[in-house]
């Protein structure tokens, strides 16, 4: 990008940013056996083909019976996928591989101490402990098709097990992060009014066994206090007959599922064929106003989606050993580690523990001893691989043919450590963007057909039609070197149906900022709104950026607008704050925060050091503002947005830019001569800015 | 919304839990279970601010404990706020410097 372009891109909206990189393309070995080697494809997911080139996807599953509307608009923009279909998830990912493959390996569980045996679960046995265990909650839980069921399960095989269980019932289960606090837990139990809880006694987790079961105790205290109640609570042992944990087991409501197994011992049931628009999972996310957020994803359109983005995109054959090192309480898991893998018939990996225990080769230990050959990892987990041990892989003998990476933007350099030392330059590497709510990959590279770029996750994948707009709902142009939104114009099958008891919050947060007819049927009156910011360029390759909001960097800390401004509302005179970035010698940037007060409250010190205790408080001494300046009003445009841009220029002595368009332009004048003055007066001699400090400033706020 | 980062909020949510487990003094443990009741509930883009008042509460209880003379308690202290600190930076939640 040209410092030109990066004018018009706020710095905080490029939170992480990077020139654009030399292309690399897949060794020829992989395109030779890669799934996705014909260019046709490309072809097929046109969006002329749209949305029926998704039959693609839903024929890599076995149906009970066939579907007869491909995706139905009526209720926009609540889509519905393969309408009139019915399938059972689990009957998809255990049932039809026995016939050819009752003996492969489904999964291999690896325990975190190295002194425990690796686990490997055949289809045969998954399908005898999956039926067992779903008797078991029909019969002894009082389950049926609909319910919910909760799990704070860690990285155990009885994780996937329970979810298939649930799946094959036509229960929806909702897992919780084992890591995750009881009263997490117990708000997303009491959320989804789940009355049997699953948990575990322990697991292991940096050489310790963790106490997990006396969180269990903490969720059905939260629930309780939510005004919901538990029934039961069904406590898996880490070492069958061994208790872990010191959380007593409360008589009637806990109950150990070893012991309850023995009961159901070979016990089948019947997959309950479900709709597919039928609810398969809910996975929380955290929202904006504390409430968790339970995704709903569906049964047909998810598990369409994942399953071809798994064949696609992962290029998972059958004989792949495939290890996501990612935990199944996130969607990652739920999508890459279970029912995408599984659904294809393949081998799928699971770790207990911290890929750095009990030191920085173990991943690669574990590469090698299993064969792995595709591995999907985090950004976070390769830096600290790299960190900690960065030529640990030469000295293991593993092959990886493919590895992704997914999460976050990864930066060129610990892409190109990625690619040439652990994935020893003979790997295809896909970088993926999506989210918690979108089932499945959005952006990515196709791994034999589109060449890999370092920083940039690719274009939009098959079916995927991306799209940036800036803050009025005009299009950025690729090659344009401006960030915006990114948005998705068109539904896709894994996309989740809606927010679990609360549909008017996921219409409002996901379309209702692009919807161009709130009363529209038409798809493309609807496009999604992810929340990142993105920029893309001339060659159609996203470049994701992250957060939408601003952030101030303060001596490394990196602020949030957002929180700042709400630490500053917790002061009762308050009625609006702004915070924006001064250029600061000692610190890089440090914190200005503006204000302006209830009607009828005089302005005086006393507030001035309440908000810089507010800040202080809730969110650190680093926090703390270098002024704050009471002000009799804010800078505004039209629809009531204030301008931190012009803020911002006020207190860096810079540019305001054109107030014309503001509701209120009079102000700026009044509140520049002010501050200025006052500042000058305290002996603040602005400095001159470097262009690209003027040009940081000028661009902030652009993410309102 | 933005990406699928909310293991990140797992990892600092566990890291919590093991400062918490280390912190010897009654307010600074009642703040780490604040912050780790931020971390799971927040939204994302909050992280990085939890992150910098855990690391700050570490640098409490480890003077605290050295001021005490109890070094078991600040070598514990020190292993958990230096994990924090690299799995912050390895994260993006704070930078290096």
């Amino acid at each position: 990008m040209t410092t030109e372009q990066q004018a018009q891109v706020s710095e905080a909206q490029i939170a992480v940013h990077w020139r654009e990189e030399e292309c690399y393309t897949p060794p020829a070995k992989f395109i030779g056996q890669a799934n996705a080697a014909d260019p046709d494809i490309f072809t097929r997911f046109q969006e002329r083909n749209f949305p029926s080139c998704f039959k693609e996807y839903a024929d890599l599953l076995s149906w009970d019976c066939y579907w007869h509307t491909t995706l139905d608009t009526d209720n926009a923009p609540f889509w519905k996928w393969f309408v009139g279909g019915r399938l059972n998830a689990c009957f998809n990912c255990v049932d039809r591989h026995l016939a050819s493959s009752r003996n492969k390996a489904a999964l291999i569980w690896v325990p975190e101490p190295e002194s425990e045996e690796t686990e490997v679960i055949t289809y045969q046995e998954l399908y005898r402990r999956v039926n067992e265990f779903a008797v078991l909650l029909r019969e002894w839980g009082g389950v049926h098709a609909g319910d919910r069921v909760t799990f704070h399960l860690p990285m155990v095989p009885r994780l996937p097990v329970a979810m298939l269980a649930c799946a094959r019932l036509g229960v929806i289960h909702s897992e919780v992060f084992g890591g995750f606090s009881g009263a997490a837990c117990g708000g997303r139990v009491a959320d989804s009014q789940s009355s049997i809880l699953v948990t575990m006694d322990g697991y292991y987790r940096n050489g310790q066994l963790i106490d997990h079961k006396v969180k269990a105790d903490e969720a059905v205290e939260e629930a309780r206090r939510l005004g919901h109640k538990i029934e039961k609570v069904l406590v898996w042992r880490r070492h069958p007959g061994r208790y872990a944990s010191k959380s007593a087991m409360v008589d009637g409501r806990d109950f150990f599922v070893d012991e309850l197994l023995a009961d159901y011992r070979g016990a089948t049931v019947e997959p309950v064929s479900q709709p597919a628009e039928a609810p398969l999972f809910l996975m929380y996310t955290s929202g904006t106003t504390g409430r968790p957020k339970g995704c709903q994803h569906s049964t047909g359109g998810y598990l369409a989606y994942v399953a071809g983005t798994s064949k696609y995109y992962q290029d998972i054959h059958p004989e792949d050993t495939y290890w996501c090192c990612a935990d199944i309480g996130w969607i990652t898991g739920h999508s890459y580690i279970v029912y995408g893998p599984l659904a294809l018939g393949a081998t799928s990996v699971m770790y207990e523990g911290v890929p750095t225990y009990p030191d920085a080769g173990r991943v690669w230990r574990i590469a090698e001893r299993l064969g792995v050959n595709i591995f999907h990892t985090a950004p976070t987990t390769i830096r600290m691989l790299r960190k900690l041990g960065p030529d640990e892989p030469g000295k293991y003998d593993y092959h990886l043919k493919h590895m992704t990476t997914v999460g976050e933007p990864i930066e060129p350099e610990v892409w190109r450590w990625y690619h040439d030392v652990a994935g020893k330059g003979e790997a295809a590497i896909v970088d993926t963007w999506w989210q918690t709510e979108n089932g499945g990959f959005l952006g990515s590279t196709l791994p034999a057909l589109q060449p890999m770029k370092p920083g940039s996750c690719g274009p939009g994948v098959l079916g995927i039609y991306p799209v940036i707009y800036d803050e009025d709902g005009d299009v950025v142009e690729a090659g344009s070197g401006r960030a915006g939104n990114i948005c998705i114009r068109n539904p896709w099958p894994g996309i989740f149906q809606t927010i679990w008891g609360q549909p008017e919050r996921f219409r409002q947060i996901y379309y209702e900022k692009y919807c161009r007819d709130s009363g529209s049927t038409d798809w493309r009156d609807w496009p999604y709104f992810a929340g990142d910011g993105a920029v893309q360029a001339a060659d159609g390759y996203f470049r994701i950026l992250g957060r939408v909001d601003d952030v101030i960097n303060v001596a490394g800390h990196r602020l949030g607008t957002k929180e700042l401004e709400s630490a500053s509302l917790t002061v009762a005179e308050v009625a609006e704050a702004a915070a924006v970035p001064v250029m600061d010698e000692l610190r890089g940037r440090a914190v200005e925060m503006y204000v302006a007060l209830k009607p009828g409250v005089s302005s005086s010190g006393a507030i001035e050091d309440k908000v810089a205790a507010a800040i202080d408080r809730e969110i650190g001494k680093i926090a703390r503002p270098k002024h704050v300046w009471i002000v009799a009003d804010m800078p505004k445009t039209r629809s009531g947005k204030i301008m931190r841009r012009v803020i911002a220029g006020i207190s860096n002595f810079a540019d305001v830019g054109d107030v014309s368009t503001l509701a209120n332009p009079e102000i700026v004048e009044d509140i520049r001569h002010r501050i200025q003055a006052e500042k000058l007066a305290r002996g603040e001699v602005p400095r001159q800015l470097t262009p690209e400090e003027a040009e940081e400033i000028k661009a902030f706020g652009r993410a309102e | 919304m933005v990406m699928t980062q909310q293991y990140i909020s797992g990892e600092l949510s566990v890291l919590l839990t093991q400062l918490r487990s280390v912190a010897t003094v009654r307010g600074c443990a009642r703040e780490v279970e604040r912050l780790r009741q931020e971390a799971e509930t927040l939204p994302i883009v909050t992280l990085g601010c939890v992150t910098a008042r855990a690391l700050r509460l570490t640098d409490a209880l480890c003077w605290d404990s050295l001021t005490r003379g109890d070094m078991p308690a600040f070598r514990c202290q020190a292993e958990v706020s230096a994990q924090l600190f690299e799995f912050a930076v390895c994260a993006g939640l704070l930078t290096a410097e």
